[in-house]
């Protein structure tokens, strides 16, 4: 597939979040939206004046409120502006900076604004993401985003001890990581001496996924701001983060094709191997200093750093058994406490690049990784096995991207 | 007394001998006036002499005060709680002082040990408290046709066993552990009570094994419906938060189109008709109009099965709710990814396995398809898959 080169560099000069929790009673949807673009235009130092264009996002699915940007526009500031919405499962909030990157770089617009937010509270989340299935087949044996078999398959190749107690330290490391970020949802202070008990008595949900490997159902919104490299050359008030690439990959619409007697090959696979390439990485883990991953599972989890990193047999257990994937190891994942701690589904995907380039910027706070970080990845996933995968960056400095 | 922040204005100026630090006192010479205004509110002079402390009501006019602070009573209690930032409030005109502001600031907090606010002493409730109060709470439009016997295991302080026996529209509490029960809940006293009151939420309660669950765990998440939420007695809502409740159901009617419609034909006739890719070869379930792979139209259709393998399972232990009548799911139930006899080797389909089946159920697994009784079209006509007996006993 043809690609063509950035048309003009583009960077992220704001960002703001809300915390995020199981119940917001406090604050309607337009109310919450409007915390989160407040504080990514003081985080970028500008008025809503300032801003060209807005992208809004989220699953209508979950809150059954349809065209909800309609509704959220005294929040969002789009009163007056060019506005596009966009909803694709999971991914929407990495597909939303795709869309304000590529809306910056092709020079249509100076300055984009993008949101994503969900209160999944006043929905049924399962109940809309069964009804997101093919509606002509499928639908009837939808269990939400349950799934009990990659901890089989991974039960399987590595053997039941050992597989559960990576899936347990992965937990727990997370859940060490959003004990560090107070706008996390859940921060139950798990230590890992309690990794046996959980791995015993945890209630199950569907085969070896049990509720505590399983992300939490959150409210809460994320917003960003984007702009060309001429502006940012006229003063930003925090350093600007560089997008470098990014990259979406879909397939087909059906989920049980993925399970016959051979596995085709990961869609998190192809977009790393692809994206690497065209970028000249032949090193993910050596290049990279954060990965901020979209970890719905514990056990998704750590069958998808084998994909991401490009590794094979049991070197992403290895490297998470040595540490590797802690805040203060080699390459640290999701100093955030990941989707695992915080899931307001249509900001979700966003919080990804969005804590990467907190990290970038050194502006993470309590769950700051010590050492500088130059070179960050964040992924989103959603639907049928969908990956976005983006390069995030501190200096402008990288070779030309061959898209040939 | 009109209270703010939980506390008044006279209880600042009450506690002020208390608070006084005379040795830091010693050199200072000054009469400092308050004014503060509104419902509880009023008028005061500190007289400070060499180490003396004198605090009086005022009915009249300040006099003879070096400097005066004027304030209403609530922003008054919030400086001197550090709720309202001084300097927020000198700024917005809400405090005024005549005299010298700095001086006073630096004054102050050396010759006082800050004010706190009285201790409220909370309202100690006991897990017996709730758990006695569960019949009143008890709602029968909720729980009709329910019959269940819930035990609660409460360990530590002020804990207990009780059963809660719902059953005919009625509920009923009793002391210890009935047998059998449906289902058994075993946690700290003050973890219930948390939960009952909401300092716990109790998803995270459950979720971090603070609740040991024994018996049907679908149970224990549905039993809080039946009930009204408890009350604190003497308790008052900070804020009334008002939430809409609204429960949609929709029909919908789906077109399946010329490919489609051929599988659901074919399920008709209890058969599964795949179509095959004239490029790949591969057996397209359900059949698409197109191979995504070659990018080629698909037009011939062949029957596969109708037993075949399964490939992978889940055994879902957590009750979704059926996304075609809503109704939560009996638990646990499989799901299976079975290919056909006959299909290319990626094209699995996913199948409710039969209940019965669920323990005998392993990876390679012959399995046989479940039919309706009357099969009319549609994927309602494939109950599922069964383990195929025959083969097994071979």
């Amino acid at each position: 597939m043809k690609m063509h080169a950035k048309n003009r560099n583009v960077a992220i000069i704001g960002i703001g979040q809300t915390s995020f929790s199981s119940h917001k009673e406090d604050q309607n949807q337009v109310e919450m939206v409007q915390e989160a673009v407040i504080n990514a235009l003081a985080d970028a130092g500008l008025k809503i004046g300032d801003i060209d264009c807005i992208v809004h996002g989220n699953m209508e699915l979950f809150e059954m409120q349809f065209a909800p940007d309609l509704w959220h526009s005294l929040g969002t500031g789009a009163y007056g502006k060019d506005e596009y919405r966009i909803t694709t499962g999971g991914t929407t909030g990495a597909t939303l900076v795709c869309a304000a990157d590529n809306l910056v770089a092709s020079g249509l617009y100076g300055t984009v604004l993008a949101i994503g937010m969900e209160k999944l509270q006043e929905g049924n989340t399962t109940g809309g993401i069964t009804n997101m299935a093919d509606p002509l087949w499928f639908r009837n044996l939808q269990t939400g985003a349950l799934t009990g078999t990659t901890a089989q398959e991974m039960i399987d190749e590595f053997g039941e001890e050992r597989a559960k107690r990576a899936a347990m330290r992965y937990r727990i490391m997370m859940d060490k990581h959003a004990m560090l970020n107070p706008r996390a949802h859940r921060r139950f202070g798990l230590e890992y001496s309690q990794m046996e008990d959980l791995m015993a008595n945890s209630p199950p949900l569907v085969g070896e996924l049990r509720l505590i490997h399983m992300c939490s159902q959150s409210d809460g919104a994320c917003a960003m701001i984007f702009t060309s490299e001429e502006k940012v050359k006229q003063g930003t008030k925090n350093p600007p983060v560089w997008i470098r690439d990014h990259i979406q990959v879909h397939r087909e619409e059906t989920i049980p094709n993925l399970f016959g007697f051979n596995k085709p090959e990961m869609t998190h696979h192809c977009a790393a191997r692809t994206l690497f390439a065209r970028n000249g990485i032949q090193d993910p883990v050596a290049y990279f200093d954060v990965f901020e991953m979209y970890d719905p599972s514990a056990w998704w989890a750590v069958d998808w750093l084998r994909e991401f990193f490009l590794l094979t047999g049991d070197e992403h257990l290895r490297m998470l058994e040595a540490g590797d994937f802690d805040l203060d190891g080699t390459i640290p994942i999701n100093p955030s406490g990941g989707v695992i701690a915080s899931n307001p589904i249509g900001a979700t995907a966003m919080l990804r690049p969005a804590e990467a380039a907190l990290q970038i910027r050194g502006d993470a706070g309590g769950h700051q990784i010590k050492k500088e970080v130059r070179h960050a990845l964040a992924s989103g996933f959603g639907g049928t096995f969908w990956t976005v995968l983006m390069i995030l960056e501190k200096e402008l400095n990288w070779q030309e991207v061959n898209h040939d | 007394m009109t209270e703010y922040f939980g506390t008044t204005v006279a209880d600042i100026f009450a506690t002020m001998p208390k608070r006084f630090k005379p040795e830091e006192a010693k050199e200072v010479d000054i009469a400092i006036g308050y004014e503060a205004t509104g419902e509880g509110g009023g008028k005061w002079k500190a007289t400070i002499k060499h180490g003396t402390l004198k605090v009086e009501t005022v009915d009249g006019d300040l006099t003879g005060c070096k400097t005066t602070i004027h304030t209403d009573a609530e922003t008054f209690v919030g400086v001197t709680l550090g709720k309202i930032g001084a300097l927020d409030a000198l700024s917005s005109q809400k405090l005024r002082v005549a005299g010298d502001p700095k001086f006073l600031m630096l004054l102050l907090p050396k010759i006082f040990t800050p004010y706190a606010a009285p201790e409220k002493k909370p309202v100690a409730v006991t897990a017996r408290d709730i758990i006695t109060t569960i019949a009143e709470r008890f709602r029968p439009e909720k729980a009709e046709g329910v019959a269940m016997t819930i035990g609660y295991d409460l360990t530590g302080e002020g804990g207990g066993r009780w059963t809660i026996v719902i059953r005919d529209g009625k509920c009923a509490v009793r002391g210890g552990l009935a047998d059998p029960l449906t289902v058994k809940m075993t946690m700290e006293a003050k973890t219930y009570t948390g939960m009952m009151v909401g300092t716990i939420e109790a998803v995270t309660a459950f979720t971090s094994g603070m609740v040991k669950i024994e018996g049907d765990m679908a149970a224990a998440g549905a039993t809080a419906k039946f009930f009204r939420k408890y009350v604190v007695p003497g308790a008052t809502e900070a804020e009334e938060l008002i939430s809409l409740r609204v429960t949609n159901a929709i029909e919908q009617r789906f077109a399946t189109g010329p490919v489609m419609g051929r599988w659901f034909a074919g399920l008709r006739e209890k058969k599964f008709l795949a179509n095959r890719c004239p490029k790949c070869g591969r057996t397209q379930i359900p059949p698409r109009e197109i191979c995504a792979w070659c990018r080629v139209r698909v037009h011939e259709f062949v029957e596969v099965g109708p037993k075949g393998v399964v490939t992978h399972f889940d055994i879902v232990y957590f009750a979704s709710p059926d996304p075609l009548t809503g109704a939560v799911r009996d638990t646990p139930y499989a799901t299976a990814y079975v290919v056909f006899d006959g299909s290319t080797e990626r094209e699995a389909v996913t199948m409710d396995l039969k209940k019965e089946d669920i323990p005998r159920l392993k990876e390679g697994a012959r399995v046989r398809p479940v039919w309706a009784e009357v099969t009319t079209g549609s994927y309602r006509d494939l109950i599922g898959v069964a383990l195929d007996e025959q083969e097994e006993s071979l």
